[in-house]
């Protein structure tokens, strides 16, 4: 892990959409991850550097589906 | 070219990209750079910002991010930024054919050596007339066939087929029926093997 808090620039935030969707991101910073509630993916960011590819995504039905 | 092979090659070039490619590549890169500098601080996109090259060299108060879908290039650029305090500069990993950013979220969007390398040129395209605002200003720096310079395309071939790029493809392949309105066409010196167009984005 970086020694460094990463971290994602508001700016930069706010202009980022899901490459699926293209609708709102969520940053949950604890995972590191950014959520596309819609496409029902979170995008890693690894290293500092979002990666926005839907092949990498984790999937988070789990989630929704847990009782 | 698919994206898989796309990346496979650049995989391959990250390591030597700077020492070997740099230089052949540096004239159109730098003189894009100078171009984009004399545009009022924007913000910036760069498609297909590799190991992050130009990124020292754009004026300080341009906001710039740079996304690309080599991994293994943008950890080199990502090294340069951290190095060189680049506190303007943000790095992605994104396909240039679905970016993940905002419809107009740029006033300037540049791709150097990029346009024919990609697996849909016009995709591309799109996508970056999408996230460049409405008369913003978009900096494309390529090869493109020229029936004048064959020859010298043919003799080039073989460096072109290695980055997998298309070295047959034109700049009307690209532009087709498009609504970009091309304001500046200059061929980069000494061989003119690259052209830089600057194109406006049409309102939406």
């Amino acid at each position: 892990m970086n020694e460094r808090t990463p971290g994602i620039d508001p700016k930069l935030l706010e202009i980022l959409v899901c490459p699926v969707t293209k609708g709102p991101l969520r940053y949950d910073a604890a995972r590191q991850e950014l959520i596309s509630e819609k496409a029902g993916l979170a995008y890693p960011i690894r290293d500092g550097i979002p990666i926005m590819l839907p092949d990498e995504a984790r999937p988070l039905e789990q989630e929704t589906q847990a009782p | 070219m698919d994206l898989t092979s796309v990346r496979k090659a650049y995989q391959r070039y990250a390591p030597i990209y700077d020492r070997v490619f740099g230089p052949a590549l540096n004239a159109g890169r730098m003189r894009t750079v100078r171009a984009v500098n004399r545009l009022p601080a924007a913000r910036l996109l760069e498609v297909g910002v590799g190991t992050g090259l130009s990124l020292p060299h754009y004026r300080r108060d341009h906001r710039v991010v740079g996304v690309d879908i080599s991994r293994e290039m943008l950890a080199v650029a990502k090294q340069r930024v951290e190095r060189d305090r680049l506190n303007n500069a943000e790095i992605l990993e994104m396909d240039a054919e679905s970016l993940a950013f905002a419809d107009g979220a740029f006033d300037v969007v540049v791709a150097m050596y990029v346009v024919s390398v990609v697996p849909h040129p016009r995709r591309c395209l799109d996508e970056i007339m999408r996230v460049c605002r409405p008369g913003g200003t978009i900096f494309i720096c390529n090869h493109f066939l020229s029936p004048r310079k064959a020859g010298i395309a043919r003799s080039i071939a073989p460096l072109g087929r290695w980055l997998g790029w298309r070295p047959e493809f034109t700049l009307h392949q690209l532009l087709g029926d498009s609504r970009l309105e091309v304001i500046n066409q200059r061929p980069v010196p000494p061989l003119g093997l690259f052209t830089i167009i600057e194109c406006r984005n049409p309102a939406a």
